[in-house]
């Protein structure tokens, strides 16, 4: 293998990862925050997607401007439905199982996830040329930037590619800002260190909880946003493998770290792309490499990190909590 | 709204209960029994369009045998109401809510084919006399049931009657139990099972409310090896009342299903451990015994093994692969076990799809799958074959049925044993709190990795046979969520819907998964989405399952029932994020 | 009212309640149980026989299922018109198999059972006919599909060097992979000069199918294949593969897969620079894999087992009256397939009808002689001339080559 391939291999992977961590923050918030595994965030994830091409495909001029016109009204739509869904699911599914042995919130959340991607599988409302469609049965159509690739050095570059990037870090840095320096920011990390306590002091547990539904979900909304972009094409299956990739980019980061979630999303991304692309290139392991095994990989490093770090590769040793 | 939900059903019943004294109510419930009874003997339409042709005079059909049945019932509840001494014993808690249940049935049930005669051919000029009758006599024993006073009562002491008789009454109750089943699955139109299941929902209500049930349960509760036995035989049975093999492979599947979930509730009923890929499990069998099984499609074809040896490398390869996951995970505690059996049921799947020789080493043919698995022979008996057995005929399927009958019983043996073990009782604690558990010095991690390995070898043996009944195993078989069973999901909500911890629960909640869709064809491709809406709605509204198991239930409704109690526990509940 | 909890062992809630509803239908059962009625409804001559339908209803591929289902019940409504069979009317009877194995063997079970039934069409999926296919064979009842492209339900596991056939119920009209993907190599080696090229598989039987054969092929006429990859067959994101495959040198690609994959792939590879064209066969071949690849699909190619339809009249009839049912479903690649499947169990019922002084036989007999019938059969179909050979595989497979060409799919 070329220096320049590795190098193509590893870009790849980092634009992958950054995609499953902005997902993963999501999960690992919501975890942190009430100890739920938030099975129907994947179709949080699928939901983003789906409201920006909806906003798209229901505003006809957007079609005729430049896609990069329209992508901030795409985003918001995403980020509505994704927002929506996701506190809807907290108010009306999660809330009144606070108190239920935790096997029943979990079921809720499985089950919230079928009803999710069912719902749109058979009601999906509008396709992408505004035609309105009986349910999202075959792939949509996602619009695509315009403009060639770019080369930097020897690696070819999307702009759906530096774009993804761009908005990830964008939104690390804006969520770093939220958890350190803003009142709710602080309260959601004392929520999450000590809920009685935190509600002894006054902060409305509720509220925080909401809000870490509401961020998980708006950056879900922009993982669906930069996966429309870059894969130009959404079906209504694709949350369940990708939130199944984050919530293990989740743990491999060390559950509850909202950097530790970024992080974990771009080893597997790594992993996954180096995988797919170059043990092919090693004789010992050549039969085990390619596309077809890369997601056995990317378990394989969340058993190996399991056992050596049961924390996650950011996480603290939390004794009872996880 | 609580107070106005549970007024409302008062309401009507005291305002009939002023007109209709006690007396006359039972004598319009028996009058109308009778009435309704007489009606399914006339026609109830005029053509045989509609499905069971209801056009017979003389002679009932379709959805009349169920009007004709629950009358006839409802009479024999009405007689032990008006104070016949045998009958007495049918209603322990009172016969006003037995009456009424039976009484729903009838109306709920008749008027739901009226409607759908009217609705279906185009209004009310399809009823024919008949329907009239129907209609009216059907209204009358509701009416009489609601004006009925309450009666209930504290349910008199059980027991009484010789061993004999109630062993007597066990087996005639199991195989009247089968005969109502096969019914229901012999149904042939939407109409009748949907009649069927309206009746048979109410009449248990009404029967189980007058206490009927508990005074059988505390039957079989006296006579455990009696129930087992004819729970068995009406099993059997099931078989050779078939006409044809139609639902006999239904059933199998069902049985395979029903295993497998019984295997999962060890793992998620008993040690509260969830387990999201369990389905990789039936896999892992399904896949050695069709390797061995010398079909010329596997690699192994030139050295088939038999099929005992199948199925013990099956176990045991299912037992290995359960360890190999559940000795990393194990060590953490709580959801990651979720997330990394999830992954696991995903990769056995890309495995087994790649171990095909050109994108792995070649193992399993790969996406091809094993075809052709020949049928088993077992002490010279062929089960592709047709046999004549004591003049009845059984088929490829009622043959595998008969296996699986056993198979069930196996593992239903299994689970009963350890449920009562110390080991189960070891379970039910680190389920509860594993530190208290681990202080009173349980070994928590192994005794995990043991339910891990338990629940995996039971679900390893099911694969064996279910390669054999299918005849084909492919690696798309084995999914965390199809749209048909068995898959992991719907195995988790087999033991969720049906009750967890429990035997019969699983069993039920599998059947009704293979069922209901097979039945109301009308669902179409709206069944997941009311699959998924069903697991929401019952974690919010019966979390216990259909058939709970009492400490589930209590655990589930513990304020409820302490307020019902008269307990005070709003001290006791925890707050939020504590509970782990 | 709130209820006091049992007291009592939870034994067996469910054997109670079963119990109960036990003795409450047992006694009417014994009384009904007795004969069956009704049956003599209906007018003495007419025979109605039935057709068993099989393929995925529900679900992803509801699409593709309801398509062929659309396309059978058209066969049968020309047939009852046309009196292909007098005397005879024919009924089709659709089951849904999820695309599971179990579920087609129940189907097939239920196909069993019913004494009316002469012929099954389907399934979709491969996996679910070989698993119909015992259940079938063992009760002489004619499988005929329209969609199942796997070479080894007709001629074995060895079906290159040592074909041999299966169950001699089993037929199909639609060609196999081994017939198409050879073209693909033919139309590299000898149009485009090609020596190197890369395969990609989605790792499904069918995609594996194609690249298999292609391979085959390839490498006999002196081609080399340079890069060899599977993805998963719900993957979106290939840029490792294509990666690989720029740095490999292939001048071309050959997909064995659909076009839901088969579309972002083409787009992913020319996005990274390398602009070479993408061949796949039949599943590849839709108009949304146009649209998902974008611009890059320009000069891509296909194979199709025949001619787009709507040449012929009788084409045309079929197109115009499907269009006139108003169905949400498009007929698909397989729909004239299956039509062709649904006409020979008729033309075999009729063959049969015909040999046996123009009525049908009786049961007993019926469902033997049909398949018998299915055989020797030969007769002109949407698709072409419909004959057997000695393996059950329609003796017509011609393949057409198709490119896109500013951006429509157009016949080489």
């Amino acid at each position: 293998m070329s220096l320049s391939e590795l190098m193509q291999l590893m870009t790849g992977g980092v634009v992958l990862g950054a995609m499953y961590g902005l997902i993963a923050v999501g999960y690992t918030m919501v975890y942190g925050i009430v100890q739920l595994i938030n099975f129907a965030h994947g179709e949080i994830f699928m939901l983003g997607g789906f409201g920006a091409l909806f906003m798209y495909a229901w505003i006809p001029p957007l079609q005729d401007m430049s896609l990069w016109l329209a992508l901030p009204i795409m985003l918001a739509g995403g980020v509505a439905v994704s927002v929506a869904a996701a506190v809807a699911a907290e108010r009306f599914a999660y809330r009144p199982l606070r108190n239920a042995p935790r096997l029943a919130p979990l079921i809720t959340a499985i089950g919230l996830a079928i009803v999710l991607q069912q719902l749109v599988f058979l009601y999906w409302p509008l396709r992408s040329d505004g035609q309105t469609s009986i349910g999202a049965k075959q792939p949509q159509v996602f619009p695509q930037l315009p403009g060639d690739a770019i080369t930097i050095g020897s690696v070819t570059l999307q702009w759906a590619d530096l774009l993804t990037l761009a908005l990830a870090l964008t939104a690390m840095l804006a969520l770093a800002y939220f958890v350190r320096r803003t009142r709710t920011g602080r309260a959601m990390q004392a929520t999450a260190q000590d809920p009685d306590t935190a509600g002894l002091m006054g902060i409305d547990t509720n509220r925080i909880i909401v809000v870490a539904f509401a961020i998980g979900g708006a950056l879900a909304a922009v993982a669906g946003l930069a996966h429309g972009l870059r894969y130009g094409q959404l079906t209504f299956e694709m949350g369940f493998i990708a939130g199944l990739k984050a919530f293990t980019a989740a743990v491999l980061g060390g559950i509850g770290n909202v950097y530790g979630a970024m992080l974990g999303g771009i080893v597997l991304g790594v992993v996954e792309s180096l995988a797919a692309g170059g043990l092919g290139y090693i004789d010992a392991v050549q039969q085990f490499g390619g596309g077809a095994w890369k997601d056995v990989w990317a378990f394989v490093i969340l058993i190996l990190v399991l056992l050596v770090r049961p924390q996650g590769l950011l996480g603290e040793r939390t004794g009872d909590r996880a | 709204m609580t107070s106005a939900l549970h007024a409302f059903p008062h309401a009507l019943p005291r305002a009939l209960g002023r007109v209709l004294p006690p007396r006359a109510a039972l004598a319009l419930v028996l009058a109308g029994s009778a009435a309704s009874v007489a009606s399914t003997f006339l026609p109830w339409t005029w053509t045989a369009k509609f499905p069971g042709d209801l056009t017979v005079a003389g002679y009932p059909g379709g959805n009349q045998v169920i009007t004709l049945t629950l009358g006839l019932v409802t009479l024999v509840f009405g007689a032990a109401a008006c104070g016949v001494r045998p009958l007495a014993r049918l209603v322990p808690r009172g016969s006003a809510q037995a009456l009424r249940g039976l009484a729903f049935a009838q109306a709920a049930s008749t008027w739901y084919v009226l409607a759908a005669i009217a609705v279906e051919l185009g209004g009310l000029a399809n009823w024919v006399a008949g329907s009239w009758v129907a209609a009216v006599a059907t209204l009358l024993p509701l009416a009489g049931a609601l004006a009925l006073p309450d009666d209930r009562r504290e349910a008199p002491p059980g027991g009484g009657l010789p061993r004999p008789a109630e062993i007597a009454i066990l087996f005639v109750l199991m195989l009247g139990a089968m005969l109502v089943v096969d019914w229901g699955l012999a149904t042939e139109h939407t109409q009748q099972f949907v009649g069927y299941v309206l009746a048979l929902g109410f009449a248990a209500w009404g029967v189980n409310r007058s206490g009927l049930l508990e005074e059988i349960s505390g039957v079989s509760a006296r006579n455990r090896v009696a129930t087992s036995l004819a729970a068995l035989v009406a099993a059997v049975a099931f078989a050779f009342v078939q006409d044809g093999d139609a639902y006999l492979s239904l059933a199998a599947n069902i049985l395979i299903f029903g295993a497998v979930a019984l295997g999962l509730n060890i793992v998620v009923g008993l040690s509260g451990l969830l387990d999201l890929g369990y389905v990789a499990f039936l896999g892992v069998g399904a896949y050695v015994a069709a390797l061995v099984s010398g079909s010329v499609f596997s690699r192994y074809a030139g050295t088939p093994l038999p099929f005992w040896a199948a199925v013990l490398i099956g176990i045991a390869v299912a037992v290995l692969a359960g360890v190999l996951i559940g000795a990393p995970t194990l060590r953490v505690r709580g959801d990651y076990l979720a997330i990394v059996t999830l992954g696991f049921g995903e990769i056995f799947r890309i495995l087994v799809n790649n171990l095909d020789g050109t994108s792995g080493p070649r193992v399993t043919n790969g996406p091809n799958g094993v075809p052709g698995v020949p049928d088993l022979s077992l002490f010279g008996y062929d089960f592709g074959e047709t046999h004549q057995v004591l003049g009845f005929t059984l088929g490829r399927f009622a043959n595998y049925y008969l296996l699986l009958v056993g198979v069930i019983a196996v593992v239903v043996f299994v689970f009963s044993r350890v449920n009562d073990s110390r080991i189960g009782r070891a379970w039910v604690a680190i389920r509860e709190d594993e530190t208290a558990a681990a202080a009173m010095g349980v070994n928590g991690f192994r005794l995990k990795l043991l339910a891990f390995a338990l629940g995996a070898a039971l679900a390893g043996l099911a694969g064996t046979v279910q390669a054999h009944v299918t005849t084909t195993v492919t690696p798309d078989q084995y999914q965390f969520l199809a749209t048909a069973p068995p898959n992991s999901a719907f195995l988790l909500a087999a033991v969720v819907l049906g009750g967890m911890g429990t035997i019969s629960g699983p069993l039920l909640g599998g059947a009704l998964l293979y069922v209901i869709p097979e039945k109301f064809e009308f669902f179409d491709d709206k069944q997941l989405l009311l699959f998924g809406l069903t697991l929401i709605l019952m974690m919010r509204l019966r979390p216990e399952g259909l058939v709970p198991n009492r400490r589930r239930r209590l655990e589930f409704h513990e304020e409820e029932i302490a307020e019902a109690e008269g307990h005070d526990v709003a001290t006791r509940t925890a707050p939020a994020g504590v509970k782990a | 009212m709130r209820k006091h909890p049992s007291r009592k062992a939870p034994a067996s809630r469910l054997g109670a309640s079963l119990l109960a509803g036990g003795l409450a239908l047992a006694l009417p059962l014994a009384l009904a149980g007795c004969g069956s009625r009704g049956e003599e409804g209906g007018s003495g001559d007419a025979t109605t026989l039935k057709i068993g339908f099989d393929a995925p209803l529900t679900g992803p591929l509801s699409a593709v299922g309801l398509g062929m289902r659309h396309s059978a019940e058209q066969a049968v409504k020309d047939a009852n018109a046309k009196k292909i069979v007098p005397g005879v009317t024919f009924e089709l009877v659709s089951k849904d198999d999820q695309g599971t194995p179990s579920i087609g063997q129940q189907n097939a079970g239920a196909f069993v059972a019913d004494k009316d039934l002469v012929g099954v069409v389907g399934a979709y999926n491969s996996s679910v006919s070989q698993s119909m296919q015992p259940t079938l064979a063992a009760a002489n009842i004619l499988q005929v599909s329209g969609a199942n492209t796997n070479p080894t339900l007709t001629r074995g596991p060895k079906d290159e060097e040592a074909p041999a056939r299966q169950y001699k119920t089993y037929f199909r009209t639609v060609t196999t992979d081994a017939n198409e993907a050879p073209e693909l190599s033919k139309y590299l080696v000898e149009k485009l000069k090609v020596k190197e090229v890369a395969t990609v598989n989605d790792g499904k039987v069918y995609g594996q199918g194609v690249v298999t054969k292609f391979a085959a092929a390839f490498t006999k006429a002196g081609g080399k294949v340079v890069v060899k990859q599977q993805i998963g067959e719900k993957d979106t994101d290939f840029s490792a593969v294509v990666s690989n495959i720029k740095n490999s040198g292939a001048k071309a690609v050959v997909y064995g897969g659909e076009y839901p994959q088969a579309g972002p792939l083409s787009k992913q590879l020319k996005a990274a620079g390398a602009k070479i064209p993408l061949l796949g066969c039949d599943a590849v071949y839709d108009e949304q894999f146009i649209k998902l690849a974008g611009a890059a699909a320009e000069g891509d190619v296909t194979t199709t087992a025949a001619k787009p339809i709507g040449d012929t009249p009788a084409q045309q009839q079929f197109i115009a009256a499907y269009k006139a049912a108003g169905h949400a479903e498009p007929y698909g690649i397989f729909g004239p397939y299956t039509y062709d499947a649904t006409m020979t169990i008729i033309n075999s019922v009729k063959a049969t009808a015909d040999g046996n002084g123009g009525t049908v036989p009786d049961a007993k007999e019926l469902r033997a002689k049909v398949t018998e019938a299915a055989q020797k059969l030969t007769f002109e179909g949407l698709t072409g001339t419909i004959a057997f050979d000695e393996f059950g595989d329609n003796k017509n497979h011609s393949v057409t080559l198709n490119i896109v060409k500013d951006g429509e799919w157009t016949v080489m």
